[in-house]
This record gives structure tokens, C-alpha cells and sequence, in this order.
């Protein structure tokens, strides 16, 4: 692939999740070329890295893995992975102009048949943050089991050059000088599905700033829930101690004006009733509780999966927490109001969750004209009637981008923004009919 | 495709059954022995190699398949992982990729129905025994052709709500015919009944108007008032609907200056009722729409609270939240205290999850016997909305609330929670349990009403809150549309509302291919869901009629005609009316009755294969002596 | 432990829109229920003719559920067709001396778990009691007949 290759499409899917995917596939399902530009190394995005999802539990990797596969193999869409987007423009003529920086991977992508020889050769372990940084990977090596292409990845700040993985790749695949290149990718319309990520824990000075042992994200906690995780059970991470006791901790950086973050993450509450009646199959002894503000089970069969919990025995406990403390023996010590009886309570936990809030994934300023509301997400003109639509004519939204959303309410609204860049290249395509 | 069809049914090229494990990564093989599973399964006699995979669903899961079936090493497949409901046609589409014919392919679902379920030798017992079974159906599997259906560019949208008008408007756009049927006179549906949405505040009636006007000026679509679905029938790409047209009722008489201009007049929106965007029938009548698919946006109705339920129809100073909408909507705008009916309401306790998020046991079923178990999703922020609304235009009138839950989930509805605290609206939290009372006060607290509640909030403190009114936030039920659900066979999930194939795989599709679902028939919705809804609905239309065809799974029945008698017992048996028929044809000269299978109408139910004396009419995909050989694997005493 | 010999196979025949997905449902909710159970996903049972479920009993199936979609089935008029042919097959049990319990129609919704595994519980019992088919007590005309085939 040369430098500043220019490739051209009917249309740009800027990020390669779930609500990415689904709009790509959409797209492409209508017969029209797309383009699929996904800053990881793998397509699947958050979802892919999860357990199971609420409300049915099925397991994460079997209801996105169809979706990759269908649109790696889908003979309309092109999937560029490991590439950055910098800029997004239209051009003089209305079309939308896309510069993408491809990162090296230091591994040449047609020659690579993921066969992982450069990975159990490696000498150097990594710190593995797909696997919650529980466990650890090598330095060079695809990215987790089921990811989207199967190129193994090289960490260039780890690599010790020891020309191992070289040696060993069957196909003189790994490349240590590669560059960086630039493409231009031309499309009459886009889609921006570029997600959420994690409020950072080091905000939060009450809960430990990331640094208390046994303090983890609701994220770690998926990695810790899924069959190919880092223990292939769920275990306290800093001593490798079965927990009897497991906090949730909700509105841990949402609903808090004192992290900048007012909204409400509107996933959380859903995804710890879910990890809790995981963990209530994991650990059946061990005590469950869930310190929330407000549960928000507000979709479909989500008030039931609820009930559910609480037939479980899980502990919902109505309460804002205050303060986490390091406790003895690795234990922490959870201070909290309570609303029931008054007054604070102190109670240790042997391991508690942070049901995190979640920030905008990509941040449109200086890259592209698109307008963010003042919770920094994508905002648009029409919000009711065209939720997708932004207000640069031609470039939707969808996802996590424009507001959170769980998984469901993602997937239709990619559709519908699928729609509605259909419906624009259909007349884009009539008006160049025209002056052709 | 000739080469597709000779790689497996080359005649000289007996069955090889490739055997494809999936561990999905733990969720089989911690309770089913994978390896040993795999060494028995190559085995099995027909079987040419069994591979086992992490997830058979990845790339190189997939690519295991692939490579076997175009070194030729395999020319039936047989994956056992999850249920097919998930990946029989991820594999599907790998055997299509790898040359071979889809179709040659039989799924084992071991962990649905084998690892989630039983655990130990039990288990790994079964699995094999599913694996042989399918394997044993693989043998006799023949490579199928699909069916290719022409499709009409054309849609039909029930409902004229605004999740129907964005469908309409959508499709419209991509260049399909629509008809868009609406039961009563007007469009617009229950957002007509709405003053401005929350939490932004959008006027309704803007809403409704935007996409009535596009509807209007669309030569696309056409618009039929005060129609009702009578007649269903057909397929994907050819649907047939029977229409009943009728003047409005009296009570729905709609006073002439509604009526919307000649020519390409304003509509006009009337309050409560919506937009009228055409004539209406004059005279009863029938019509015929002939279409491609059928979206369903048939909308929702307010939950009606029980005869007594927080003093509903006994205490006239109870009402339901979107009556309250409608009176604040009437209203004068603004003063100190809200005057409705010329009565001053100093003070209005307004109470959530009234028909929605009911519990078996504390709350009582409706006269069918249902309960809501569900949340309304919309009801949290439509309170605050008009709490707030309340707050700022009458600072004289207090609102309390009195809620479980607050669910103000969605963007920029936690800032109307904020926003009515720093209204200084009351909240009082219950439980379900000990929900609050509606009573008749006493006349010391100066109001007709006095609401008690053990509020959580100050540690079950029991408060009594003093109201002149009572607003009740009821919940969504589905519109009443059994008609519908009996004439087209629509699935019907536990809370009655339409049920989807699979919330993420397939969220805005029915298991009838071609029928679509758009917005609050589905589920309760907001107004920006429910129009995600319908673009999304209308983006699958798209993908399916864009083409001019459809493409059809062949599963349908067919006849051997040398075993056929000409008996005629399958016409009789057969449940679709028209999908079998005698013909006369020549065998030997001889002009001899055979049947012949008109397979876009046949719904391969298989009624015609019991009835049928000399075993001459099967079910492609699933013949019995397909499933006489799974028996047989079943009940082999082979252990794994 | 494995199945003991004996206790025999139940054959669940369960149709693709309803009663497969319950069983599904089963499974997702993780509700442990006896592994002699094999599940046959069929679109229609209606597609069985009768000498179909005596052959499954000649070859030592010992019980089997047609799990069907009920009232709700999406061909109509199939369910009215089924439930007539299980009737005849009643008949033709009798005939043979097979305990018609070892034959049950009924209907399972995609979300019937609790109903689903009842049934399964249930012919458990019955073919616990039975033994293999054909072990039934036989009237003294019946079994002569039965030895005679033999």
C-alpha cells in the first residue's frame, strides 16, 4: 500500500464496533461500497471485549463475531483496521474527504497468516488491557482470540529488537522499520460510530484515584466474568483470593458534578445487575451487593432481568457512596449513607466493582466539523425525528457518538443512520447523474 | 453455480462429513469433553475428519471449515456449538465462501441445549450423540438451489404514528411506493396528544407536522385514512393486503376547516387528534394493496388505571399523566397558581410507575390476567418534564413525586432531574411494596386530597402530602391489535407487545421475513427511539427490495414423480392454500394426474409428506428418511 | 455417571419457532433438566406420519414429547392437523400395547422454561416407571400377538 493512496467509496464507517459494523453492513447490504476505518488493531469494539449481555446473557463474542465476519467477508465493505482518523472534511464538490493515518503494525498485513509463531516465540511479556491488564501478552501477537483480521501487532515500545519473531515468521512478515502512511479516502457519505470510553478512575480522589488493590472497573470485571479471561475464573487480583464478598459501586463517574460528568452513563446499572447474577453463577456463596442511586432498567426485559436479580439474592442497597478505602488483607472498606436507617455505614468488601461512567470515544474538534453538546457527545439538528443526523449535510451518527446507549438501542440506531446516508446517496448520486 | 452443485452431488463422490467442534471458549468444553468428543465423532461411519476450534464462529474457526471443503477433504459439514438460532448461517455463508453449497450443512447444538444444561459424562454423552445424529442427517443432505422471488418496490406501513411517518418518509426516499394506512382520520398517533417533548422540548405538533409534509408532498406515498387491515396474505416481495375503508364515526367527524388546502396547502395540525393529510372515505369500501414488506408501526395506548387503583374514577381530582399534558397544554399560560376547570391547584402529588414495573404478588392483574412487569421507559422524563413545566409557569403550585426509580437514562433527561430539584419539586421515594394512598382528606389539610406514603428517602418516615391533584404516570401497553396479530400471525413476546427475532442480531425484524417493526408496537419508546426505529426498519426494507427480488431459503416441498399415485392426498392435506396442485402430465404416453408444488406458496410445513400413501412428496432440507436416520444415531447404544 | 442402561431415550420433536427457542431459553437460563433428552427441531411435526412414532418406539426410544407451537403455530391449521394424527397414533399404540403416556403433544412457547422442563420431568417419571417400550404389561391376546410377529 503506497503513501497517500487515495481510495474512494460510497460511503465511510468511521469506527468498526458494533453500531459501525451494523451501519456498514446496512450500507452494504443496499449495494453500496463502504469503508470501514477502525482505530484498534481488531474490529468488534467494546462489545467484543465483553462477557455476556444483558438482558437474553448471550455471550458477547457469539452475537458481534457474526456480525465481523459478515462484514470482513462482505464482498461491498473494506475494512481498514489499525488507522487513525485525523481530518474529515467536505470538499468543494460535497463529497467527503477523509485523511486516515495507518499505524505500522511493524507486520506486513498481506503477508501475515496469523499463525501466531511471532507470538509463542516472543520473549517479552506485556501488560495485556484487553484482558483487563489481568494477564499478559507478548509484545508482538494478534490481538486477542477472536479478533478481526487475525494480523498479529507489535508494541514497539516493548520490543527489545531481539529479531525473534523474525526468525521464526513462516512468511518474513514482521517488518521493524515500517512507517506510517496516509490515505485519503473519498465517499459521498459518512457514518461516525466511534463510541465511548471509560471515565478515568484517577479523577476520583473518594474512590482511590486507581490506586486501591481490588478496586477495578466494571470493564476488568467483564474480562474477569468471560470464559477466555485472564483466570478463566473469577478471582481477586491482588492476592488471586476467591472473593465472598463483591461490591458494585454505581454512578462512579456519571450523575457526579464533581468529575465534570452530570448525565447519567445510562449503561451501568444493566451491565451490574448482569455481572452480579454472573458472578451470583461464579461464586454461589459469595454475598452480592449493589450500591446504586437509581436502577435504570428501563429497556426491554430489563426491569424483568432486574427482579430477577433480586430473586437471585443479590443486595441492592439505595446509596451513594462516599468513600473507598484500602482495608486489611487486601479488603476494602466501602463508607457509605444510608438511606434506610441514617447515618454513615462502613462495610468491607473483598472486592469491589466501579460501575464507571463512560466519555465520549472521539473527540470531533480540529478533525471535522461536527458539533458536540455540552456533554461533549455528537449533537445534531434533529434530534427527535433524525436522532443520526449531524449538522454537516451528508455525515450521520450513531452509537455511543451521539449520547450512550447499550447494545440494542446502538444496533438500531446504526441502522437508521445506515438509512438515512442511503437515502442521501441516493439523492447525491441523482444530482451527479445530473451533472453528468 | 454448476460447480457448486457438483462438488456435493457428484454421484461418484460418496458423502465425507467434516465434524467442526466449538469450545466457545469454555462455555462447552468445561462441561463437555471436547477432545474426546472429537476423537469419537471422526469415528462416525461417513465422517472423513472432526477438528475442534475456540470459537468455531472466528476467522480461523471458520477457516478450518473452508480449507477442508476446498481441498475436497470434506463435502458435508456438520458444526456442534451453540444454538443455530446464532450461527447456522455464519457457517452457512463460510460453506458458500469456500465453493461449496450452502445448504450441505447440518448444525448439533451442544450448548444450549447440551453444556448449559447437563454437566459431566451425561453431557459429553450427548453431545456425541446430537454429533452423530447430525452427522447421520448430513449423509443423506443434497445440495439446494434458493428460491429467487421477483419483489415489488413497493412498502406498506400500519400506522400513521410518527414511527410510521418516518418509515414511510424513509422508504419513500430510497424510492419505493408506500402506502401508508392509518386507522383513524389523522396522523400523528399519540404524540398528537403531547404539548412539547421532553426532555428538549420540541413542540409536538412541529414534529408531526415536519413529517406529515414530506408525507404530503411525497408522490411516492399514498395515504389511506380510517383503513383497517382485513385481508393478509403472500410473501416476501408480494404481499397482498386487504384493506376496509370507512367514513370516520361520529364521533370522529372532522369539521371542514381541518380539512387540509387543495393543491399544496399547509396541513393542519389539530390538537389531540393530529394532521389530516387527505380526503377522507366518503363511503365504506375494499382495497387491494399489492407490496414487497409490511411495517408494522400499530403504536402503543396508555395503560388505564383500575377502577380505584390511587383513586382512578372514584376522586375526580385523579387523573392520568397524558390527560394531565392535555389540560396543562389548555391551560393559560402562565400565572401564580395552575387553575384547571377554574379550580387553583396549589399543590399536585404526581405518581410514577402506575401500570408499569408490576411485581406477581403485590400488584393485581388486569381483567385478562396480565401484569406489566416492564418499565415504560418514557414515563420518568415526561413527568419531570411537566413537573418542570409546572414549576417555572405557576411558582405558586407545588409538585411532589413519588417514584421507586428515577429513570431519567436517555440525553439531557438527568438534567430535568436536576432541573426539577432546583425547581424544588419534592421527591419521596417508595417502595413497591407500600405504594402511597390516595384519600379523601379530612379537610384539615386545606386540599380535596391527601397522598400518605412511607418515604424512603427520610428512613420510612410515614408523610402526608396535601393535593388538589393527583397525576398518575401511566405506563405503555401495546395498542389492541389481536386483529392483526391473528391475520398475520405476528409473535406476541410476555408483555404483548410484538416480539423481535433476536434483540441485537436481527432487533426490528419479525421471524416472517419481509414483516418489520417500527417503534412502540415493540416496546415503549421516546419519540427519537421510536423514529430510530423506524429508519431502522425501513433500512432492512431497503436491503431486501432494493435488488427487485428476494432471495428465499428452499426448504419447500417437492414431489418424486415417479413415486406419485396422483392420489391427491397431499392437495387435501396441504395448509397454504394453492401451494399444491394436481396436474395432468405423460408418463409412457399415458396422460396420468401427478402433484406439482407451487413453491413460492408452499410454506414447507411438511402436512402434504404424512399424508402422501407412497412417500413421494418431501420436504427439501428435512425428508423423513433424514429424520428416521437421526432417530437411528439416538437410539444407537454408542457411548462417547 | 452416565444414563443407566435402561433408563431409556426420550425423543423431543420441537418446532423451529417455538418450542426450539424454549428449549434455548432453557439453556441460557442455565436450568439443569435429564440429558437423555434429544431434541429434533422440526418446522412442523405435522410432517410425521404415524408409523414414524412406532418406528421410533421399535428402535427403543422410550418416550417422546411432540413440542409444538399449540394454537400459536405459525402454518395454520397444522396443530389441528397434529393433534388428529397423535390421536390415531394413540390408537395404534394401544393396538400394540404400548402405554400411550409414552407419547405426549404438547405446546411450548420460546420463553416456557419452567413449562419445558416439567415435561421433560414428567416422561422421566412415566418411562421411569415403564421401562423400555414394549416392556408394558401386556394383555395375555396382545402378547401372543406380539410373539407371534416376533
Amino acid at each position: 500500500m503506497g503513501i497517500n493512496q487515495t481510495l474512494s467509496y460510497d460511503a465511510l464507517v468511521v469506527g468498526g464496533g458494533i453500531a459501525g459494523l451494523q451501519a456498514a453492513l446496512d450500507l452494504a447490504d443496499q449495494d453500496y461500497s463502504v469503508a470501514v476505518v477502525e482505530r484498534d488493531a481488531s474490529i468488534g469494539g467494546t462489545m467484543i471485549r465483553l462477557s455476556k449481555v444483558f438482558p437474553t446473557l448471550d455471550c458477547a463474542s457469539c452475537i458481534t463475531t457474526p456480525k465481523m465476519a459478515a462484514a470482513a467477508h462482505h464482498p461491498k465493505i473494506t475494512i481498514l483496521t489499525y488507522c487513525e482518523l485525523e481530518s474529515m472534511e467536505k470538499d468543494g464538490q460535497g463529497r467527503v474527504r477523509a485523511v486516515v493515518r495507518k499505524k505500522p503494525r511493524y507486520v506486513d498485513e498481506d503477508k501475515c497468516i496469523g499463525c501466531r509463531q511471532c507470538e509463542y516465540h516472543c520473549p517479552v511479556y506485556v501488560p495485556d488491557p484487553d484482558q483487563g491488564n489481568f494477564a499478559a501478552r507478548k509484545a508482538i501477537c494478534v490481538p486477542f482470540s477472536n479478533a478481526v483480521p487475525q494480523i498479529a501487532v507489535m508494541d514497539p515500545d516493548h520490543c527489545m529488537l531481539c529479531g525473534t519473531c523474525a526468525k521464526v515468521c513462516p512468511t518474513g512478515a514482521v517488518v521493524y522499520d515500517q512507517k506510517p502512511e496516509t490515505l485519503i479516502i473519498e465517499a459521498l457519505t459518512a457514518v461516525v460510530a466511534t463510541g465511548f470510553s471509560v471515565t478515568p478512575l484517577e479523577d476520583k480522589a473518594q474512590y482511590g484515584s486507581g490506586t486501591i488493590p481490588n478496586v477495578i472497573t466494571g470493564l476488568q470485571m467483564e474480562r474477569l466474568l468471560a470464559p477466555h479471561g485472564p483466570y478463566n475464573r473469577v478471582l481477586r487480583p491482588s492476592d488471586g483470593m476467591e472473593p465472598d464478598s463483591i461490591a458494585f459501586v454505581q454512578c462512579a463517574g456519571s450523575r457526579d458534578k464533581s468529575m465534570g460528568i452530570p448525565y447519567c452513563s445510562r449503561i451501568c446499572c444493566m451491565y451490574a445487575i448482569k455481572q452480579a447474577m454472573l458472578l451470583s453463577g461464579a461464586l454461589p456463596l459469595a454475598d452480592i451487593t449493589i450500591y446504586y442511586m437509581d436502577i435504570r432498567a428501563f429497556g426491554k426485559g430489563y426491569e424483568q432481568f432486574f427482579q430477577n436479580a433480586q430473586a437471585m439474592g443479590i443486595q441492592f442497597v439505595k446509596a451513594k457512596v462516599a468513600l473507598i478505602e484500602p482495608g486489611e488483607d487486601g479488603s476494602v472498606t466501602v463508607r457509605y449513607e444510608d438511606q434506610m436507617s441514617g447515618g454513615t455505614t462502613q462495610v468491607s468488601h473483598d472486592l469491589v466493582v466501579l460501575s464507571s461512567g463512560k466519555v465520549p470515544g472521539w473527540n470531533p474538534q480540529g478533525r471535522c466539523p461536527l458539533t458536540v453538546g455540552p456533554d461533549g457527545f455528537i449533537s445534531g439538528p434533529e434530534p427527535k425525528l433524525a436522532p443520526t443526523r449531524t449538522v454537516e449535510e451528508g455525515i450521520f451518527a450513531a452509537g455511543a457518538a451521539v449520547g450512550l446507549k447499550d447494545i440494542v438501542d446502538s444496533i438500531a440506531e446504526a441502522s437508521a443512520a445506515a438509512m438515512h446516508a442511503a437515502n442521501y446517496l441516493e439523492s447525491r448520486k441523482k444530482g451527479l447523474g445530473a451533472v453528468a | 453455480m454448476e460447480e457448486k452443485r457438483n462438488l456435493a452431488s457428484d454421484g461418484s463422490d460418496a458423502p465425507r462429513v467434516g465434524i467442526y467442534i466449538c469450545h466457545c471458549g469454555g462455555n462447552i468444553s468445561d462441561h463437555v469433553d471436547v477432545e474426546v468428543l472429537c476423537e469419537k465423532a471422526e469415528k462416525i461411519p461417513g465422517v472423513a475428519v472432526a477438528r475442534r476450534n475456540m470459537f468455531m464462529c472466528s476467522d480461523p474457526g471458520q477457516e478450518l471449515i473452508m480449507e477442508d471443503i476446498r481441498s475436497g477433504k470434506v463435502n458435508r459439514i456438520v458444526v456442534a456449538s451453540c444454538s443455530p438460532s446464532l450461527h447456522e448461517m455464519t457457517f452457512r455463508s463460510a460453506l458458500e465462501r469456500a465453493g461449496a453449497n450452502p445448504y450441505v450443512y447440518e448444525h448439533a447444538n451442544i450448548r444450549e441445549q447440551v453444556s448449559w444444561v447437563h454437566h459431566g459424562e451425561p453431557a459429553t454423552e450427548k453431545a456425541f450423540q446430537l454429533i452423530s445424529a447430525a452427522a447421520a442427517k448430513a449423509r443423506l443432505l443434497e445440495p439446494l438451489e434458493p428460491l429467487r422471488v421477483e419483489a415489488r418496490r413497493h412498502a406498506t406501513v400500519i400506522g400513521a404514528g410518527i414511527a410510521g411517518l418516518r418509515a414511510a418518509v424513509d422508504l419513500a426516499d430510497r424510492g419505493f411506493q408506500v402506502a401508508l394506512l392509518e386507522k383513524t382520520p389523522f396522523a400523528g398517533g399519540r404524540v398528537a396528544r403531547l404539548d412539547r417533548l421532553a426532555p428538549t422540548g420540541e413542540a409536538a405538533s412541529e414534529a408531526i407536522l415536519s413529517l406529515a409534509r414530506r408525507v404530503m408532498e411525497h408522490p411516492a406515498i399514498t395515504f389511506y385514512p380510517c383503513a383497517q387491515v382485513v385481508g393478509f396474505d403472500g410473501y416476501v416481495g408480494n404481499f397482498s393486503l386487504e384493506l376496509q375503508v370507512e367514513p370516520p364515526a361520529a364521533e370522529d367527524a372532522v369539521p371542514p376547516s381541518n380539512l387540509p388546502p387543495a393543491g399544496d396547502g399547509e396541513p393542519v395540525f389539530v390538537p389531540s387528534r393530529g394532521v389530516l393529510l387527505g380526503p377522507l372515505p366518503t363511503e365504506k369500501g375494499r382495497i387491494q394493496v399489492e407490496t414487497g414488506v409490511v411495517v408494522l408501526a400499530t403504536g402503543f395506548k396508555p395503560y388505564t388505571p383500575r377502577k380505584g387503583e390511587y383513586g382512578y374514577g372514584e376522586l375526580p381530582e385523579v387523573m392520568t399523566l397524558p390527560q394531565f399534558i392535555e389540560a396543562l397544554r389548555d391551560a393559560q399560560a402562565d400565572g401564580s397558581v395552575l387553575m384547571l376547570s377554574g379550580r387553583p391547584i396549589r399543590s399536585i402529588a404526581m405518581i410514577h410507575c402506575v401500570g408499569s414495573r408490576q411485581i406477581p404478588g403485590i400488584h393485581e392483574e388486569d381483567a385478562s390476567g396480565y401484569l406489566n412487569e416492564y418499565c415504560s421507559r418514557t414515563c420518568c422524563s415526561a413527568t419531570l418534564f411537566a413537573a418542570n413545566q409546572v414549576r417555572t409557569r405557576y411558582p405558586e403550585t407545588r409538585v411532589f413525586e413519588f417514584y421507586r426509580d428515577i429513570r431519567a437514562y436517555g440525553r439531557g433527561q438527568e438534567e430535568l432531574y436536576q432541573e426539577a430539584a432546583r425547581n424544588k419539586v419534592l421527591f419521596l421515594r417508595f417502595e413497591p411494596e407500600d405504594p402511597p394512598r390516595v384519600e379523601r382528606s379530612d379537610g384539615s389539610s386545606g386540599t380535596p386530597l391527601v397522598v400518605r406514603v412511607k418515604d424512603a428517602l427520610t428512613f420510612g418516615e410515614e408523610v402526608q402530602v396535601p393535593a388538589d391533584l393527583v397525576v398518575l404516570a401511566v405506563g405503555m401497553e401495546p395498542t389492541g391489535i389481536q386483529d392483526l396479530v391473528d391475520l398475520m400471525k405476528l409473535p406476541v413476546g410476555a408483555d404483548r407487545f410484538l416480539l423481535e427475532v433476536h434483540p441485537k442480531l436481527r432487533p426490528v425484524e419479525l421471524a416472517t421475513t419481509g414483516l418489520l417493526l417500527a417503534g412502540t408496537c415493540q416496546a415503549p419508546m421516546d419519540v427519537s427511539e421510536a423514529c430510530n426505529a423506524a429508519s431502522a426498519a425501513a433500512s432492512k426494507a431497503a436491503s431486501l427490495l432494493a435488488k427487485g427480488y428476494v432471495q428465499l431459503d428452499p426448504f419447500v416441498a417437492e414431489v418424486d414423480m415417479e413415486k406419485c399415485q396422483g392420489t391427491g392426498s397431499c392437495v387435501e392435506a396441504c395448509l397454504a392454500d394453492g401451494a399444491i396442485e394436481l396436474v395432468d402430465v405423460v408418463v409412457n404416453g399415458e396422460t396420468v394426474r401427478r402433484a406439482r408444488v407451487v413453491q413460492a406458496l408452499c410454506l414447507g410445513c411438511g402436512a402434504c409428506v404424512a399424508a402422501c400413501p407412497s412417500g413421494a412428496i418431501q420436504v427439501k432440507g428435512s425428508t423423513l428418511a433424514q429424520f428416521e436416520a437421526m432417530v437411528d444415531a439416538i437410539a444407537s447404544h454408542e457411548a462417547a | 455417571m452416565g444414563a443407566p442402561a435402561g433408563e431409556g431415550k426420550i425423543l423431543i420433536l420441537a418446532t423451529e419457532s417455538c418450542a426450539y427457542p424454549g428449549a434455548d431459553a432453557v439453556g441460557q437460563a442455565h436450568i439443569t433438566y435429564p440429558a437423555n433428552t434429544y431434541i429434533l427441531k422440526v418446522k412442523a411435526p405435522v410432517l410425521f406420519p404415524e408409523e414414524f412414532y412406532l418406528r421410533c418406539f421399535d428402535k427403543g426410544i422410550s418416550g417422546i414429547i411432540v413440542m409444538s407451537c399449540g394454537v400459536e403455530c405459525p402454518y395454520e391449521g397444522a396443530y389441528e392437523a397434529l393433534a388428529k394424527r397423535i390421536d390415531r397414533v394413540y390408537q395404534l399404540m394401544k393396538q400394540r400395547g404400548l402405554d400411550i403416556r409414552r407419547l405426549r403433544l404438547t405446546s411450548i412457547c420460546t420463553v416456557c422454561t419452567r413449562a419445558f422442563v416439567n415435561e421433560v420431568k414428567q416422561m422421566q417419571e412415566v418411562i421411569r416407571e415403564l421401562g423400555p417400550p414394549g416392556s408394558e404389561t401386556k394383555t395375555s391376546e396382545e402378547a401372543a400377538a406380539a410373539a407371534e410377529s416376533a
